[in-house]
């Protein structure tokens, strides 16, 4: 290839162009600042110890400290809902219930045993996942992972698009996307910060949903007493260490390929599989919905067991109660079908067969995955004013 | 000109936020500063009088990887085969690491691409089934190509990968730590003809005290595959597409007749099992050009 240069001059003309452009650039530069105070700060995600570095943060909404903050008034206040009478409203939180690791609970005021249900009264088609170190989930978000990075229909692929669709779900929030920007707009506050977070008073629905997802990217859980340990902070007591040898070793109880561990700290592998509850499969938002693939029948994610103990019901349909019942279907009721994934190698046995003490041992283990700090965490709970009440 | 916002995705590259805001200012006469700097380079760069290409001195090496069971290619989830046993069986998928990979010419070898040059290879996963090795190779014949099945002690450490898919291999502490070699997922049909799990799964094995509270050693089980007929000639600005066959079979076949109704669905913890199909593992493997 031809790069070395032919004559001098051409070179100095190389030089008069570059220097054009460096002046360019300082024009450019010192013209629009004082204009446009429109700056906002980049939000920088630490990366906790034993995590992952890849972030799954889309090139066009880059996190920001304003777009976080405006997130969460949004994820909180009930005039998401598009309406103020005062049993119209309903927001994220209304389900995603920071104490509850941003489930529902079973505990929930409203709700019949943790089952969710929607302003017009209609019930979720499965019970909750919770918002935790969703950042680092890039195989799929929903039970079946059918909202994925990558998905040709390019309205389901990412935490926006979960905000949009919780918004006008019917079985949700089931709203209406103009009313809600048009009462945004009206609410005083609101038009400003989103021309901190994005530039424009205009409110749009699409900066709802990069605010609302910039926000749930924050929700981070790194702190539980596994990872002090992990840390070499703190030891676990006895029987924790019994229940953590249980947890990672195949004959024991086999959790570990699944719901990760030491060299996998999120505690999920964001992959979907059977996990031998049923021999015929009736749910038709199952991970066979978004393959197609006949061996993904009755298949989940496997969802993290971080903050498990403040969550349920469990598995998809919310069948479990308590962990104590999920740790003795694992143990005795697995059921065979030709779906069942191979890492249940247990299943022709019906399970793990822990002894009642090993039960203990295990579940011992699983309570020091939770995390005091992201449960109580101010930065991630109910704003204390929001914007009109300033 | 916005000022871009980005996140900072690297642990390398904290700043704590504060501090990044009070030296934006500074920031930016940095990257101006950078820039300018990468231009005169360029043009200073584009000034010199044409060297000799050196690049046509060397080639390259990109390695395909395939599946095949009996010669045939992989067909996951049917229950079409049997092994050296007589097992029925089906196979799910295949996940694993070579590393260390290594050309023989007179004698001498050449590692390639040192520390960073362990690959992963996923049967669900396409990208990881080319492996483009970065080194420039010098041309001429080469004898032999060998690579190290799994990872050796040294390279094996926990935590090395964080990031998906690699980081789902890791390999619990208590039974060595670092990750697994090969998870090979799969059924067989019983003795009860009942179809059952199988995780062939290889990594650092276990020598009990007593079984399974008390450890007294551990076994590495990685092993150095030389594969058959691999010599080559490496022309002039080549790049080498050499396809990497795994035999499947011949993990359950030969020095050792691997009968799943004898190890059971795990193996992990059964280092008598591992070894036999670390022991098998010397064939698995062929090269085509
Ligand atoms: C009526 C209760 C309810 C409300 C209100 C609600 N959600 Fe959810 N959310 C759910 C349920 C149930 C699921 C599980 C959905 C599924 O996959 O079936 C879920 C799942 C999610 C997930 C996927 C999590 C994962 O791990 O894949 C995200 C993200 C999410 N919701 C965000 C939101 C946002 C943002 C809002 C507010 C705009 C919201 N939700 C409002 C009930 C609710
Ligand atoms: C083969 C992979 C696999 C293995 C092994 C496995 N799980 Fe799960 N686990 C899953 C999947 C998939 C789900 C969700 C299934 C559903 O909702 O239908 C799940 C759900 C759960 C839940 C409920 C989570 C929730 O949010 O509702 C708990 C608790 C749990 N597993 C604990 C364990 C324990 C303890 C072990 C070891 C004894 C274990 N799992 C072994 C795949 C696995």
């Amino acid at each position: 290839m031809e790069r070395n240069c032919l004559n001098k001059n051409g070179c100095h003309f190389y030089g008069a162009a570059f220097v054009a452009a460096f002046l360019l650039v300082l024009i450019s530069c010192s013209k629009s600042d004082p204009e446009s105070p429109y700056k906002p700060a980049p939000y920088l995600i630490e990366i906790p110890f034993g995590f992952p570095t890849n972030l799954n943060i889309p090139s066009d909404n880059p996190m920001t400290v304003e777009g976080v903050e405006l997130g969460r008034y949004l994820f909180y206040d009930g005039r998401l809902s598009g309406r103020t009478h005062p049993d119209s409203l309903m927001s994220c939180a209304s389900c995603h219930r920071q104490e509850r690791s941003f489930e529902a609970g079973i505990d929930h005021p409203d709700f019949e045993d943790g089952h969710p249900h929607g302003l017009s009264g209609q019930k979720t088609h499965h019970v909750m996942l919770p918002l935790v170190n969703l950042v680092w989930n890039h195989n799929g978000y929903g039970w079946n992972g059918f909202l994925y990075p990558g998905n040709p229909n390019d309205k389901l692929q990412n935490i926006e698009d979960f905000v949009r669709l919780a918004v006008v779900a019917k079985d949700e929030i089931d709203g209406d996307t103009s009313r809600v920007v048009n009462l945004l707009q009206s609410i005083p506050g609101y038009p400003e910060l989103f021309r901190k977070a994005f530039g424009s008073e205009n409110i749009t629905f699409n900066n709802i949903e990069r605010a609302i997802a910039q926000f749930i990217r924050t929700l981070i859980s790194a702190n539980s007493k596994f990872d002090k340990y992990m840390q070499g902070k703190v030891q676990l007591s006895q029987s924790e260490l019994n229940g953590y040898v249980l947890f990672t070793t195949e004959e024991g109880a086999d959790c570990f390929h699944c719901h990760g561990g030491f060299g996998n700290p999120l505690f999920t592998t964001n992959l979907f599989y059977n996990n031998g509850k049923d021999t015929v499969y009736t749910d038709p938002m199952d991970r066979y919905m978004v393959t197609k693939d006949p061996m993904d029948r009755g298949a989940f994610k496997a969802t993290t067991l971080r903050n498990i103990e403040v969550q349920g019901p469990f598995m998809h349909d919310g069948r479990f109660k308590t962990i104590e019942e999920v740790i003795v279907f694992y143990s005795h009721h697995l059921k065979w079908s030709p779906e069942v994934d191979p890492l249940m190698h247990h299943v022709n046995k019906g399970g793990v067969q822990l002894l009642p003490f090993e039960k203990e041992d295990l579940l011992n283990f699983i309570r020091t995955l939770r995390d005091d700090e992201f449960l109580s965490n101010p930065a991630f709970g109910k704003p204390d004013k929001f914007p009109d009440e300033q | 000109m916005k000022s871009p916002v980005s996140s900072v995705t690297r642990p390398d590259r904290y700043r704590d936020q504060v501090g990044f805001d009070k030296n934006y200012g500074f920031m930016k006469e940095f990257r101006i500063f950078t820039l300018l700097l990468i231009v005169t380079i360029l043009g200073y760069s584009s000034c010199k009088t044409t060297k000799e290409e050196t690049e046509d001195q060397y080639g390259k090496i990109r390695i395909h990887f395939e599946h095949r069971v009996d010669n045939q290619s992989l067909v996951t989830d049917q229950m079409i085969y049997e092994n050296a046993a007589g097992n029925k069986y089906l196979v799910n998928e295949i996940q694993y690491f070579i590393s260390d990979v290594t050309l023989y010419k007179n004698g001498n070898t050449h590692l390639l691409d040192a520390w960073d040059d362990i690959h992963y290879v996923d049967t669900d996963i396409e990208s990881t089934r080319t492996f483009a090795i970065r080194d420039e190779i010098p041309l001429g014949h080469y004898d032999k190509i060998s690579f190290t099945f799994g990872i050796n002690e040294v390279k094996n450490q926990s935590l090395m990968f964080v990031n998906p898919p690699e980081s789902l291999m890791f390999w619990p502490e208590l039974l060595g730590g670092g990750y697994h070699y090969m998870k090979l997922n799969g059924k067989w049909l019983d003795t009860l003809d009942q179809i059952s799990p199988f995780n062939f799964h290889l990594g650092i094995g276990q020598i009990y005290y007593s079984f399974p509270d008390s450890i007294s050693s551990y076994v590495q089980n990685y092993f150095e595959v030389e594969l058959v007929d691999s010599g080559f000639e490496l022309q002039i600005g080549e790049t080498l597409d050499v396809t990497m066959v795994m035999n499947v079979e011949n993990w359950f076949k030969s020095p050792h007749i691997y009968d799943h109704n004898e190890w059971g669905g795990d193996i992990m913890q059964k280092q008598d099992a591992m070894r036999l199909g670390c022991e098998n593992g010397w064939n698995v493997f062929t090269i085509e050009k």
